[in-house]
Parts: structure tokens; sequence; C-alpha cells
């Protein structure tokens, strides 16, 4: 019968399911490199062992952890708080002009590789970069600022990773908002910034969701930016993985801390999906 | 249809004088002379409309011709490209929405839904700073009204249809707004829904007195609805009149096969006695007004509009023969059509009591028209 109706679906799901097993397989290997031993010196393992997930509680890195999830709750935060006004402008502007400007800023970093888009933000944000050099050469300041290999610069590149993809998650969510409720509201006698805290913020609420969640998901799994843009400084999951696995070629260790990130991420979103709840059942 | 007249009314406001300018006080929403273009469309062209205080006026027309733009000028959601917006008196052309006072019911209701029954119709109180417990009896006093008494904690979507439109109408109502405004309110409902909430706004309207515009293309509805009815072609006011005023009187042709059903014979111009004129049809003369055949010189052919109900059978100097085609049983009439060659229109169409002796399929009939009711119009060259 399933066969009848969907004639070519065991062809089409083959190659999915084949890259599905792939990842479950990977997934299976790193699940139990995390519960083995490490022999010093040796790229083998050895027996069973809770070692390395009582070892993460040490402060050096509970700590990553910890930056980890606090760079992600600022990313996604301040991913919202500017995504919100452009997505706003990119749905509802009648200008041409303005929509396409909009869409071009949000859309370009997508295209631009990892690296090389990091890269840019290390000539940007550098100490002789061009917002030090701008600052400098106008004497706003007397000495150049550090935002390089700090907390700071590391937020505002983590943002401008995950900015386009909120924008247009929040954007998906503006149009649908049918805007005969912002008509009524106007018709009632509210004035626009009524209207808009009391009726279009709130019928938001399922994208504000999406968007949070996204930006807080994918920047939890972020490497090159706090890599590059953190310069050792400012470490979280994904370089303490790297630096472990292919510093010290500790791979039970990496791959424990590996299994650890992805039970917080679910964790993280988990809790947040509960806490805005009330947002999310918002809607038509 | 360039060579419609424009009626009297309309030429009013027009022209205004001291009369009118003292009866202006009545009135509750005036359009002077609106045009609006969206791009090369031309939505709206020099309308001009007079809505007097607490009627029940309905915007009338076919789809495109402009209904709802001139709705959304009395709301403030559009701006007039010429002309001017009053209501209440007072030139409201540039003020916002949000500062004229009106009430509206969309099509779809548009009811918050994240918010219950009861913010939803205290949202326009709150907006303008009533007091909570003001607010509070206002709310429960009008859904008591509305028989909504109970759902205050309901959100939107746990209403059925009907009670979303209840809603939606104590939300506009509960403001008391200068004037409510309804665009097509009916359409989403189903049939037997739809005529319990005409009559169901109907006696609010009157209750409350509000004055109300209401808009829609189904011309049974703005009959049994209105105190008057604009209808609106091409962006202009073609007619404004009471229903029987319209349905009787139609001002042009487009009114007169717009509104209602009706059939066109050819006749021939007998005379013109002031306001009456007379005009052969067959072998039988009736009288029609003058108005639309004002200037026209007796011998020429003039087209004869008639409802369905108006003809009846009919031996000796008949109207018209013809051969009955079909006949549609109704429940309480017959539709015959009837196939007559010296008819303009290729089927008349007639309408029997179902407990008359209803003539078959095939039968040839003579007909004739009775009462005072049938219009002519000077013939088209095709
Ligand atoms: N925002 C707009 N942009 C461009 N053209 C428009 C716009 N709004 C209306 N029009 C055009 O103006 C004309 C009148 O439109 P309007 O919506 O007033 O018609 P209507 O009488 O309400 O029709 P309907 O019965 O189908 O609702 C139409 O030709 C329509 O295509
Ligand atoms: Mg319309």
């Amino acid at each position: 019968m399933k066969t009848q109706r969907r004639p070519f679906f065991g062809l089409f799901a083959t190659p999915g399911v084949l890259v599905a097993l792939l990842f479950a397989g990977a997934m299976v290997m790193v699940l139990q490199f995390s519960v083995r031993l490490q022999i010093p010196g040796s790229l083998d393992v050895g027996g069973f062992t809770f070692r390395n997930f009582t070892a993460m509680l040490h402060p050096l890195y509970a700590r990553v952890f910890l930056d980890t999830l606090w760079l992600c709750v600022l990313t996604a935060v301040f991913s919202l708080v500017l995504g919100y006004p452009l997505a706003y402008a990119l749905v509802r502007s009648r200008r041409v002009a303005v929509k396409s400007a909009i869409l071009i800023i949000t859309v370009t970093p997508l295209f631009l590789g990892e690296v090389v888009r990091t890269y840019s933000w290390v000539v940007v944000l550098g100490n002789n970069g061009f917002i030090n050099s701008l600052l400098l050469d106008f004497q706003v300041i007397a000495q150049p600022l550090r935002i390089l290999f700090t907390l700071t610069g590391v937020t505002i590149v983590l943002v401008h990773v995950t900015l386009p993809v909120v924008t247009i998650m929040l954007a998906a969510a503006i149009a649908h908002i049918d805007t005969a409720y912002e008509k009524a509201a106007e018709s009632l006698g509210a004035r626009p910034v009524r209207v808009f805290f009391t009726v279009t913020l709130p019928l938001s609420g399922p994208g504000i969701v999406a968007g949070l969640a996204t930006a807080f998901a994918w920047t939890f799994s972020a490497f090159a930016t706090p890599q590059l843009i953190g310069g050792g400084k400012v470490n979280m999951i994904s370089n303490l993985v790297y630096q472990l696995g292919f510093g010290n070629f500790n791979f039970p260790f990496a791959a424990s801390l590996s299994v650890a990130g992805l039970a917080l991420t679910f964790a993280s979103i988990a809790v947040l999906r509960l806490a805005l709840r009330p947002l999310e059942k918002v809607g038509p | 249809m360039s060579s419609i007249p424009v009626d009297a009314e309309t030429k009013v406001g027009a022209a205004p004088d001291l009369a009118a300018a003292a009866r202006a006080q009545d009135l509750a929403v005036r359009l002077d002379g609106v045009t609006k273009r969206f791009g090369n469309t031309v939505a709206l062209n020099d309308a001009w409309l007079q809505v007097r205080r607490g009627e029940f006026l309905t915007l009338l027309g076919p789809s495109g011709c402009g209904k709802t733009t001139m709705l959304n000028l009395v709301a403030g959601f559009l701006f007039p490209d010429n002309g001017e917006v009053f209501i209440d008196g007072a030139l409201v052309t540039d003020v916002p929405t949000y500062e004229r006072e009106i009430g509206i019911v969309f099509q779809n209701y548009a009811l918050f839904p994240h918010m219950t029954v009861a913010s939803n119709v205290g949202y326009g109180l709150k907006a303008r700073g009533v007091a909570q417990r003001e607010i509070a009896e206002r709310v429960t006093e009008i859904l008591a009204m509305m028989k909504l008494a109970g759902l205050e904690d309901r959100k939107p979507g746990q209403l059925s249809g009907g009670q979303q439109q209840r809603v939606a109408l104590a939300r506009a109502l509960v403001i008391r707004p200068k004037v409510l405004l309804l665009d097509e309110p009916f359409s989403a409902l189903d049939k037997n829904l739809r005529s319990a909430m005409q009559i169901e706004v109907k006696e609010i309207q009157r209750k409350l007195g509000v004055t109300t515009i209401f808009v829609t293309h189904d011309q049974s509805e703005a009959l049994s609805l209105s105190d008057r009815i604009a209808v609106v072609s091409e962006g202009k006011i073609r007619q404004i009149g009471t229903p029987q005023e319209i349905y009787r009187r139609p001002a042009n042709r487009f009114i007169a096969s717009f509104i209602g059903e009706v059939s066109v014979l050819r006749a021939r111009l007998e005379r013109i006695e002031k306001s009456e004129a007379v005009v052969q049809v067959g072998a039988a003369s009736i009288t029609v007004p003058a108005g639309p055949l004002a200037g026209q010189s007796p011998g020429i052919t003039v087209d004869l509009f008639v409802r369905p109900e108006q003809l009846c059978l009919a031996s000796g100097d008949v109207a018209l023969e013809g051969q009955v085609a079909t006949t549609v049983y109704q429940g309480d009439h017959v539709d015959l059509y009837i196939d007559a060659p010296a008819a303009a229109s290729t089927r008349i169409l007639m309408r029997l009591p179902s407990h008359d002796r209803v003539p078959g399929a095939g039968a040839t009939i003579g007909l004739a028209i009775g009462g005072h009711d049938a219009t002519a119009f000077p013939a088209v060259e095709s």
C-alpha cells in the first residue's frame, strides 16, 4: 500500500538513510571514545572509565562551558535586538531600495566563507585596525581599544554570523502577521508605538523563539570565530575539543567534551523553549 | 458606460449651498470629490458621498469598483489624491486613523489572537486611557448585549465564526465610534449563519443608532439591510437612494441590470407627459418614469427593463409572445425562462407563485406587464 502511494519513496530516501547511518556511526564512535581511558603517547584507547566526565568539572574546563553559554546568550540576544528592526523594515518598507539594501547587507555574510569573514574582522577590530585607526584619527581615544582577543570582539563577530539567519527568520514571522491586526488596533485608537508593543511584537513571538533558539544552537558550535578572534584568550567548547584532540591527542577527553557539549545544547534549547512557551503559543 | 448621466443626488455635494451647509450638521460622513489612484488605476474618480447621522448606508457595486478604497479613506488607512473627507462635520483628510474615532469590522474579523475576548473588546478603551473599572463595566455590558456573556476568558481561536463576528462587532462598538465601517463582514459565514447575523447586526445598529457604512457586492444583502444604498461603479457613485428607489427607479441601465434580476424588452416611445412617459410594447402600452427618457423624441426605440415578478400571463393585447424554454422550481415560486424573438435580451425571466398553474416547457404564452415599476432607457446602438 505504502509503496503504491509514494512510488519513489524508497529510491529518494536511500541516500538520506546512508548519510544518516554514517552520522549515527560517527556518533557511536564518539560516544564510546568518551568513556575510554587515554593511553599517554598512543592514539589507541584503554578500558572503560567515567574519569573524562569527572575531569570536566575542573574549574579550568567548567569555565569554558560557562563562557560558551554566556557567549551563546549574548549572541542570541544581540542578534534579536539588531535583527528585529532590520526584519521589520525589510518586510514593511514600501521602498524597494530600502528592502534591497537590507537584504544585501544581511545576506552577504552567508556567502562569505567562515575563515575569510573572520579574517576581515581581524582587520577591522585589530589594534591597528579600521575601527581603532578611525577613533585615533578623530582623537576620540588616546590608546587603541582592545577588541580583538576579548569577549566583546568574539561576541561582535558571532553576532555577525547569526544575524542574517535570525533576521530572515524574523522577517518570515513578521511577514505572516496580517496587517489587519495592526489596522484594527489603530482604528481602536492605539498610536503606532502602542500598536507595535501590544500587537506586532507579541504576534512575532514564534519567530522570536525560533530566531533565539537557532542563534543559540549555532553559536554553541562556533569554532573559527573564537579560535581566530578569541586568539586563545576566549575559548569555547569546540576550541577546547580541538586543543585536546589535536594538540594533546587526548581523543577520549575530547570526545567526552563533545558529548557534554551536545547534551548541554539540547538542555539549553529545551529550557529556552520552555521559558518562551507563552510567546510561541501566540499566533492566528 | 460614458453615457451614464450623473444623477441629481450626487450633484448636491458638488455645488454646496446654504441649505446644504445647514444640513451638514446631520452628516456623519462626507466625501467631497475624492479621487484615489494606484499607479495607473483610478480606484475612485471624483466620488461624492454624504452619510446621514444614524443611518445604515450600503456601498454596493461590482468587484474592483472602489468600495474598499472608499472605506479605507474614511478609516484613514489611505489618503486621497484629491478631495476632502469629513467625519461629524470635521475635516479629517489628513487625520491619522487612531484619532478618527471609528469602528471597523474586517472581513476576517482580525481579532487579536493572543488576547482573550475581554482584552480584545477592552483594547480600544485601554488605548483611550479609560479607568480599569469602567473598562470592565463597559466590556461586560457590551458582551451581554452581544450574547457573549461567559466567553470573556476565551481566546478568539476557541470561538465559532458567529461568535468571532460578534466579538469583532463588540470591540468596534464599545468605543462608541462616530461611524461603524463594515467591509463584507458576512462573506466568511455560511448561509444560515449569515442571515442570522444580518438580522442581529441590523437590530444592534438600530438600537445604538450608530452611523454605519456597509460594503457588499451582494445586492440582496444590500436591499434587505440598508436605509440607503449607494451604487458604485468604476470609482464613482452612480445613484444613492432607499432600496425601493434603487430597485424600482434605477437611474441608468447599469443599475437596472446590476440590482435584482431584469429582462430587457424592445418598446417604442409614444409620448412624454411631465414625469411619466408612455411606451408601446407589443400590443400593450404602459407608463414608465420620464426621467431616463428626458429629451428623447416620440417614435424612437427604447429598452424596457422589467423585473421577473412584474410579468404575468395574459391573452389578448399582450406585450410579448414567447415559448417557455425551461421552468425551475424554487419552492415558493417557479422561475420560467422564456424565448421571445421580439425581446432585446435573449431570454426573458418571469416568476410565478408555485401554487399557480404553471405552463410547461414548450408552451407558447402571452405576457403582460403589471404595475408601474418597469423602467425604460434609450436603446443603445449595437
Ligand atoms: N493597494 C493597491 N494597489 C494597487 N491597486 C489597488 C490597491 N487597492 C485597490 N486597488 C485597485 O483599485 C480598484 C478598486 O479596488 P477596491 O479594493 O476598492 O475594490 P472593491 O470595490 O472593494 O472590490 P471587491 O468587491 O473585490 O472587494 C481595483 O481596480 C483595485 O485593483
Ligand atoms: Mg473590497
